[in-house]
């Protein structure tokens, strides 16, 4: 039975790894570089696996979640800095995700697009407000499932296999090396979101995971998030098999899923968009409440998505307010394919405001025991600490250098 | 340090955005790169409304969010100032762009009518030629 439901698990995590960023990045650097930056995504994976692995393994012994712990590690001020930050891009990427959600509905329906913003609201808040938390997880979790119709769809499209494995292969292009470095900086972004790492720690903490959930905890973000990383790679490869010679620069959502329809016609275009719609809504649903879990767990308010909203009415009034906000900016007509760029490259900025404050509490014995890092997660942590700073470091100029990645 | 990354941020929106100063010869490749993007992309939707492969509401949707990006193209290559010895090239590329968008507007307008999409197959990719040419 257990094994069941840690396979439950790993499936609702391998829908649920896709989001509205990772469809984005991958598949414009398949269509800009081909196959060259498959290698970027194995070590993106292999980030989040670790970070996250060190958030849940936090959350396990110390019963607390990022914020919780960024707090009390780095003082208020620092803490203060990181949740702002933190904050703005949950909205740009809640706002990316809510706007996703209203044009795939469009895609399916015909219907006008600011109607469907509404509805795609409404749906969602009734969604949170209605459905046992565990439900959300699998259904969305689930329907992502669909996204693996991109995997079939890479092999449809027949890539030239011996280019794909060269780019497992870590290597530097010297063609358009800045358009490169930017790609693979969005790339690493997609893949480490933060928000999907406070979600993650926080759902520890409310599923009062102890030290016996360790295991579970290893095995979820590397199995979950491992697999996950697998649609990257058909995401990619459709892209550069689809796109690339044709010359194609996939701007739209809608590009993205020709990359289905091509080789497997209406069905592949129908799970395609499916797929999508479930992975980009259950990515807002995550992204809205890490909203709520980083404001409230810095701010020492009670919390969880398991209470009765009369149970913790500031985070629910925040998970609301969140919504709401998110609403008004998709209704201003802002892009969300553009949205997701920057959100990407700025939460790539952000990224070192939380994964240093965790690293150091995962080292802290007062906080962790027996159960600090070993030797291999400080390797893998201290190697993720310099990539993290590269990246952070590099990805505006990257930004504005290559003009949102368009030269 | 979120000061900073504000000032950043502002920075980056701001140079980003930048995309309404004069069409030199770098630009103009870009946007022919644009163009010819468009085009195929729009061929291969003509391609699968032709064989059956696509459903109504989403070629009616994709088709005009390809025209609108098209038809803005044309709008801005018409009025941008030009760098010396580009203007020629910078316009015909503007009725090139206008050219796909409304070569997609027909797709748009009937996105279950094979003929139609079979019909526009053939100018889409000589629009693809054309733009590739203005871009070398």
């Amino acid at each position: 039975m257990k094994i069941f439901q840690v396979a439950l698990g790993i499936l609702a995590a391998i829908g649920g790894f896709v989001d509205i960023g990772d469809l984005v990045f991958n598949v414009s650097a398949g269509a800009t570089f081909g196959y060259q930056l498959l290698w970027v995504v194995v070590i993106g994976v292999v980030g989040i696996v670790v970070y996250s692995e060190m958030c849940g393994r936090v959350a396990a012994v110390s019963g607390k979640a990022v914020f919780d712990a960024v707090r009390e590690r780095v003082g208020f001020k620092a803490g203060l800095a990181a949740l702002i930050s933190a904050q703005v891009v949950n909205l740009m990427t809640l706002t990316a995700e809510v706007g996703g959600v209203a044009i795939c509905l469009q895609l399916l329906s015909g219907l006008p697009y600011r109607w469907l913003i509404v509805i795609a609201g409404i749906a969602l808040l009734v969604v949170v407000w209605v459905t046992a938390f565990e439900w959300i997880e699998r259904i969305f979790g689930y329907g992502g499932l669909c996204l693996l119709v991109f995997a079939v769809a890479a092999v449809k499209l027949h890539p030239e296999w011996g280019a794909v494995g060269h780019g497992f292969v870590p290597h530097v292009s010297t063609e358009s090396p800045l358009l490169y470095a930017y790609f693979a900086v969005g790339l690493l972004g997609a893949a480490m979101t933060p928000y999907e790492v406070y979600f993650y720690s926080s759902g520890g903490v409310e599923e009062r995971w102890g030290p016996k959930d360790l295991g579970l905890n290893r095995v979820n973000a590397m199995i979950g998030y491992g697999l996950g990383g697998f649609l990257s790679f058909a995401l990619m490869i459709t892209g550069g098999a689809l796109f690339l010679e044709r010359g194609i620069e996939p701007e739209f959502l809608g590009s993205i899923t020709l990359g289905a329809e091509v080789p497997l016609g209406q069905v592949g275009l129908l799970l395609a968009l499916v797929g999508i719609l479930f992975a980009v809504g259950g990515a807002a649903i995550d992204t809205l409440f890490s909203g709520a879990y980083n404001l409230a767990q810095f701010l020492g308010w009670e919390w969880g998505r398991y209470r009765h909203p009369r149970g913790a009415p500031r985070f629910t009034v925040t998970w609301f307010v969140l919504l709401v906000l998110a609403l008004g900016l998709v209704m201003t007509g802002v892009d969300p394919v553009q949205l997701t760029e920057y959100a990407v490259i700025f939460s790539a900025v952000a990224l070192p405001l939380t994964y240093i404050p965790i690293f150091l509490v995962a080292n802290d014995r007062t906080y962790m025991r027996e159960y600090t890092n070993g030797r291999l997660a400080n390797v893998l942590g201290l190697f993720y600490l310099v990539v993290i700073m590269i990246v952070a470091v590099t990805a505006i100029p990257l930004l504005i250098l290559t003009n949102v990645g368009q030269n | 340090v979120s000061r900073l990354v504000a000032a950043l941020g502002v920075l980056a929106l701001v140079l980003s955005g930048c995309n309404g100063g004069t069409v030199d010869k770098h630009a103009l490749k870009r946007d022919a790169e644009k163009v010819s993007s468009l085009a195929s992309e729009g061929g291969l939707l003509a391609d699968d409304v032709s064989a059956g492969r696509s459903t109504k509401y989403f070629v009616r949707v994709h088709a005009q969010e390809l025209s609108r990006a098209a038809s803005d193209l044309q709008d801005a290559l018409g009025k941008r100032p030009t760098s010396l010895g580009t203007t020629a090239d910078v316009r015909s590329l503007s009725r090139l762009a206008g050219k796909v968008s409304r070569e997609l507007e027909q797709l748009h307008l009937h996105p279950t009518n094979r003929t139609v999409a079979r019909s526009l197959e053939q100018p889409l990719k000589e629009d693809v030629d054309a733009a590739d040419k203005l871009a070398k």
